[in-house]
């Protein structure tokens, strides 16, 4: 039984069809990232599964319950779902303490079990000692986190997460998403995360969906994504790409600049191939048999570097590990070791 | 006011033999454009003697005028009572009122009622030039006179004020508008001031400012009791016969769609009779209109200022005054 | 810290259930009610300028006197928007950037020229200086009159100007001057122009402190028409210049508004702004402030209070407390008929882009410029039909509601645009149904502005007169109709306890209205802070 089932979803707003037959299943616990570029329709899709958006046709499920089909719309209020929308949206007028309870059913919960759970929310997202703030004294990252523990106050059965680290600088954006994950993790919550950023995506999710123009392209583990990407445009999504002509020989195998096939195979088929940086590898050993290049750049990163090789009229970006001690000007000889990723030409 | 009150009782009487309808009514509703400093005393003991309630809209007569327009048949008033003959003409002219019976009012001189019977005159007010007896020492005999030198930039009209723009109106009825024009041209060539309000003339004569004003006979007793004190004013009028002379009328008519027109028409004798009209006179100082009564402190009776003849219902095209007002440039 | 600027998203749909159908339903009905109702002086005219044949009309619009007229009524409502911006717009800024002694003091004069009606302070400044009178004299008058709007209305933009933008524009080398230019005022130039509006229209409808003063403006050229030639259809035949005149003003006030920048803070990360400590500054905007309340403030009271201790008359005091009662009386009715009928359309041009609830707000502020005389004939021509509700305190008050609505609904959308986006969808998903976010979201936050709002009807519903005059029951006094009655036969000594009486009673909802709701107090309190921080 999938935690979420959205199947076939078509939403359209006035004569734009935002979202194109979309399915997407997530198993109960699993964190999806929906990565693509902006107005992909991926807010859209949230809203749909919150409710806040009724769809044109298609279903949501959630379990059991089918909360949107044709006329049959289960309104936001009812859907008991977790929403950390792009702007964090804190009420201005209540404070952080309020803010947290403000989801808890005063009929159902009394008013010291309300405080409690304020402050096991306070604790699960570092914010104790805040529940008298107001929040336009709050940082960023202190707003998404009371945003956070709001919607996870209700106990939800899935978290929707739009953006919510857009606004940090690099290095409180991954503490912060390091905590909210693990502590999603911890509640064992499905979680949807929309982003933008692809490390971001491969990092914290089960799932990683691609989106354009309101369709899922692909959908896989962050490994299947990154290492299989189904076209060179998604693969530019997952992570940093080269890419080369190529020629599909009438042998089986595929010529590209790192793989000249001095042979009389013929020619196929034209395409491209994609490769990833740390998929070559340079080294100081030359021979007249090896592809030679010279380095003309070198970023170094710390913990690896990307060094831009000059090959036959060509520019790779080459990765490699932290320690070297290659030099600008340097000649080096390329290796493709790697798959080939072979896309024809439309 | 016990002697006013008795004579109402009297007319009262007088008239309940003839019109049963005046004993059953309970309240009447009157729009007045007089306003209640003047008049309300009166309703009071009206109200007192008679035992009918009077309810009161105090209001603008030209205002109250446009609001019975628009009111027409559905008009809650049961009479009207304005402070010129311009209003009363406007509501006469789209029959709404009615046609009031001989006896109504009947101590009232015919050249202050309606041609039609549709409203009586109540109390007057004339036109007077206010002066500073000190520094005028040749008073004007004519408004035609104001245009010489000896007065130049010592006059002071309200061109805004209704009272002046009726004198004007009466003066294109009498002498035409050719010779208004001219007149109206001559006046301001001479260095007439504008000002917004009669009392503000009034005023400016006693600082100094100006020596002479156009303005109504009750003005300079007005301000000075505003005041407080005694002023350098004195009000004068021009040789008998002459168009500034003016005399307006404040008036009343009862209302067409009434059902209570036999009690207004008994409210109208009861403002109109001696008493009623007296108390006037001294709280205002405008002039009662009934034959033979007391003129108002410092000033000549009616009948010895010599007013220029006029049918008072032309009085209300002021319109054709106040486009001749704004060619001159006086508006 | 990082903010990001983002354009509000007006076409993303919202919650859309089958009752939340049936409550679109209700909404978008009574919207075309109220919008009706408004409509119904529009109704009026049409109808009184039928009586007359089009070329008569024709040959009214266009002759001299009344291009005349229109022009000086276009110059007078150029001149004093023009002022007041300037001014209004230093003064607020001043107020709000400027470090101040007393702060909370001096906002109070500048807007307490609202308790005070115009032709009291024409009156009274008549009363000074006898010769004043004439074009500058209205431009003066209107100006002060018409300043607090524009002084408000620019505060509230002004508190959310975000103070990182005018610290980055500052390091960049932009002094106070050109930051103000090319940063604050792009942000609040939608405020301005809103006030701007108000202060606008209400110049246009004036007629008592332009007529006292001899200055011809359509509003004075309606009046006469009706008391000069009782010609109704004429009258109504100006009426519509003034409609084609406001029509403009609306038509520009939304040109503006429409390139201001929108400024949605997201996760609003509020720096505060050193107030400035220029020696100079703080004692020019002290200075002004007090020249303005000598002007607009002391020398009204001193006039009322000396003409009546000169020449005291007799104080009625049972009719004084009546007519007070019955001023604030229906003046809160009316206040509140007001709220009510703008709460829909505010709600619907809040949430969405809405062409129906732009339509309907178009109406309500264009009528906005109708004086008072026109709108009471109107309502006296409906009313009359009515029978047993004719000349009735309600219907008074519903006049008052029809006459300001304008000014309630302005404030209303503004502080409904204060409730930050994604805060409506958050609290559904919180399981907030419809009403539950109207009562707990949308009302807490939008509270401070429609209490703004209805205040200044009330305010302006306490000084109204010409229809007032025409729709009261009969016997029903109000302070205003009082200040009337007795100043126009130039007792004027007897006019002043009335006068000062609603200047009494109008202080205190006034006051209200120069403080700074929770929200700017909070920021107030940090801008002090962060100041003694940085010194």
């Amino acid at each position: 039984m999938s935690a979420l089932e959205v199947s076939q979803l078509k939403v359209s707003l006035g004569n734009k069809i935002v979202l194109d037959n979309l399915s997407l299943v997530l198993a109960e616990g699993e964190i999806a990232a929906l990565l693509g570029p902006s107005g992909c329709g991926k807010t859209t899709l949230l809203r749909s599964i919150a409710g806040l958006i009724r769809p044109t046709e298609g279903t949501i499920r959630f379990g059991k319950q089918l909360v949107s089909f044709s006329s049959v719309h289960l309104p936001a209020h009812k859907r008991k779902i977790g929403y950390v929308p792009q702007e964090g949206a804190l009420f201005p007028h209540l404070n952080v303490a309020d803010n947290i309870s403000f989801g808890l059913d005063r009929a159902e919960y009394s008013k010291p079990q309300i405080k409690q759970i304020t402050q096991e929310m306070l604790a699960l997202t570092g914010m104790e000692g805040f529940a008298s703030r107001s929040p336009n004294q709050l940082s960023g990252g202190q707003q998404t986190r009371v945003a956070l523990a709001r919607a996870l106050a209700i106990r939800p059965a899935i978290v929707l997460l739009d953006e919510p680290f857009s606004a940090l600088d690099a290095q409180l954006r991954t503490e912060l998403r390091r905590d909210v994950i693990n502590l999603l993790r911890a509640q064992n919550t499905t979680a949807i995360l929309v982003t933008h950023d692809r490390e971001e995506a491969l990092v914290s999710a089960d799932v990683i969906a691609l989106m354009r123009e309101g369709k899922i392209l692909q959908q896989g583990t962050p490994e299947q994504v990154y290492s299989t990407p189904i076209s060179p445009s998604i693969a530019i999504s997952t992570g940093d790409t080269l890419i080369l002509k190529a020629d599909e020989l009438s042998d089986g195998s595929t010529r590209y600049l790192l793989n000249p096939k001095f042979s009389d195979a013929k020619s196929i088929r034209r395409g491209h191939i994609v490769i990833r940086p740390e998929e070559i590898k340079i080294s100081k050993t030359l021979s007249t048999s090896s592809l030679n290049g010279t380095i003309v750049k070198i970023d170094y990163y710390g913990h690896d570097a990307m060094v831009g090789v000059d090959i036959a009229q060509e520019h790779l970006q080459v990765r490699i590990p932290g320690p070297f001690d290659f030099v600008v000007g340097e000649s080096v000889a390329l290796e493709h070791v790697g798959p080939v990723r072979f896309f024809a030409q439309p | 006011m016990g002697s006013a009150a008795a004579l109402t009782l009297s007319l009262l009487a007088g008239c309940s033999s003839s019109n049963e309808q005046a004993t059953e009514i309970t309240e009447l509703t009157i729009y007045s454009g007089r306003s209640e400093e003047y008049i309300g005393t009166l309703f009071g003991d009206y109200e007192k003697a008679s035992g009918i309630k009077i309810n009161v809209r105090y209001g603008d007569s030209a205002e109250l005028s446009a609001q019975i327009l628009e009111e027409g048949s559905n008009s809650p008033a049961d009479l009207f009572i304005a402070q010129d003959a311009g209003s009363l003409g406007a509501i006469a002219e789209a029959k709404l009122f009615t046609v009031l019976p001989a006896g109504v009012a009947a101590d009232i001189p015919t050249k202050y009622i309606d041609a039609n019977r549709n409203w009586v005159g109540m109390t007057g007010r004339t036109r007077v030039f206010a002066y500073a007896p000190d520094r005028v020492k040749v008073l004007p005999l004519s408004v035609a006179d104001l245009t010489k030198p000896i007065y130049k930039d010592q006059i002071g009209i309200a061109a805004v004020n209704a009272s002046f723009q009726a004198f004007v109106t009466a003066m294109i009825e009498i002498k035409g508008r050719p010779f208004t024009k001219t007149w109206l041209e001559a006046l301001k060539a001479n260095g007439v001031k504008l000002y917004q309000k009669n009392s503000m003339i009034v005023e400016a004569i006693d600082k100094g400012e100006i020596s002479i004003g156009l303005v109504n006979n009750y003005y300079v007793f007005l301000v000075a009791k505003a005041l407080g004190r005694d002023i350098n004013v004195k009000n004068g009028y021009f040789t008998p016969g002459d168009v500034g002379n003016l005399i307006n009328v404040s008036g009343a008519g009862v209302m067409a769609s009434s059902l209570k027109q036999r009690a207004a028409e008994d409210l109208i004798n009861y403002l109109t009779s001696a008493p009623a009209q007296q108390y006037v006179v001294n709280l205002v100082n405008e002039y009662s209109l009934l034959d033979g009564a007391k003129a108002p402190i410092g000033l000549t009776t009616l009948d010895a200022i010599g007013a220029p003849s006029i049918d008072l219902d032309s009085l209300k095209n002021v319109k054709v005054t106040q486009d001749l007002l704004i060619e001159v440039g006086l508006l | 810290m990082s903010t990001t600027l983002t354009a509000r998203t007006k076409n993303s749909p919202s919650i859309q259930t089958t009752s939340s159908r049936i409550w679109k339903v209700v909404l978008n009905l009574t919207v075309g009610v109220v919008a009706a109702l408004s409509a119904i002086p529009f109704i009026y005219l049409i109808v009184r300028a039928s009586d007359k044949p089009i070329p008569e009309i024709a040959e009214l619009l266009f002759r001299q006197k009344t291009l005349e007229i229109l022009g000086t009524t276009a110059g007078l409502v150029a001149c004093v928007v023009l002022i007041n911006v300037v001014l209004g717009v230093a003064i607020a800024s001043g107020l709000h950037f400027v470090q101040l002694p007393l702060r909370r003091l001096l906002i109070i004069p500048t807007v307490l020229p609202l308790a005070i009606p115009s032709y009291v302070f024409t009156y009274t400044w008549i009363a000074l200086i006898p010769a004043f009178s004439g074009f500058i004299a209205a431009v003066f008058i209107l100006s002060i009159t018409t300043l607090p709007y524009i002084i408000l209305a620019t505060l509230a933009g002004l508190r959310r100007v975000d103070g990182s933008q005018i610290e980055v524009a500052r390091t960049l080398g932009l002094n106070y001057r050109a930051t103000f230019a090319r940063v604050v005022f792009p942000q609040i130039r939608g405020h301005v122009s809103a006030g701007a509006l108000l202060a606008g229209l209400y110049t246009m409808s004036d007629f008592g402190a332009v007529s006292l003063l001899n200055v011809d403006t359509l509003t004075v050229s309606i009046q006469n028409m009706y008391k000069a030639s009782y010609d109704r259809s004429a009258a109504a035949a100006i009426s519509f210049v003034l409609i084609a005149f406001s029509i403009l003003f609306v038509l520009a006030d939304e040109k503006i508004k429409g390139r201001t920048t929108q400024n949605q803070i997201l996760k609003s990360v509020s720096v505060k702004t050193a107030l400035i400590r220029k020696q100079s500054f703080r004692i020019s905007v002290v200075l002004v402030i007090i020249v303005f309340a000598v002007i607009a403030v002391l020398v009204p009271f001193y006039v009322l209070v000396t003409r009546f201790v000169t020449n005291p008359a007799p104080i009625d005091w049972a009719g004084l407390l009546s007519a007070t009662v019955s001023t604030v009386s229906v003046a809160a009715i009316g206040a509140v008929i007001a709220l009510l009928l703008s709460a829909p359309i505010a709600f619907l041009i809040s949430g969405k882009v809405s062409a129906y609830g732009n339509l309907a707000q178009k109406i309500i502020t264009i009528g906005h410029a109708l004086p008072g005389v026109v709108v009471g004939l109107a309502l006296v021509s409906v009313g009359s039909k009515l029978g047993p509700l004719y000349q009735t305190t309600f219907l008074l008050a519903f006049a008052y509601a029809l006459l300001f609505l304008a000014k309630s609904l302005t404030s209303m959308s503004s502080s409904l645009e204060r409730v930050p986006i994604g805060v409506k969808d958050v609290a559904a998903t919180l399981g907030m149904g419809p009403w539950g976010v109207v009562r707990k979201v949308i009302a807490p936050i939008a509270a401070p502005g429609i209490g703004v709002g209805t205040i200044l009807v009330f305010l302006t519903a306490m000084k109204e007169l010409p229809a007032t005059l025409m729709l009261r029951p009969t016997g029903f006094d109000t302070l205003a109709t009082q200040i009337w009655s007795t100043s126009s036969i130039n007792q004027f000594n007897e006019a002043a306890p009335y006068a000062l009486m609603l200047v009494l009673v109008a202080a205190l909802p006034t006051f209200l209205l120069s403080r700074p709701d929770k929200a700017d107090r909070t920021y107030l309190q940090e801008s002090k802070e962060s100041l003694s921080e940085r010194s």
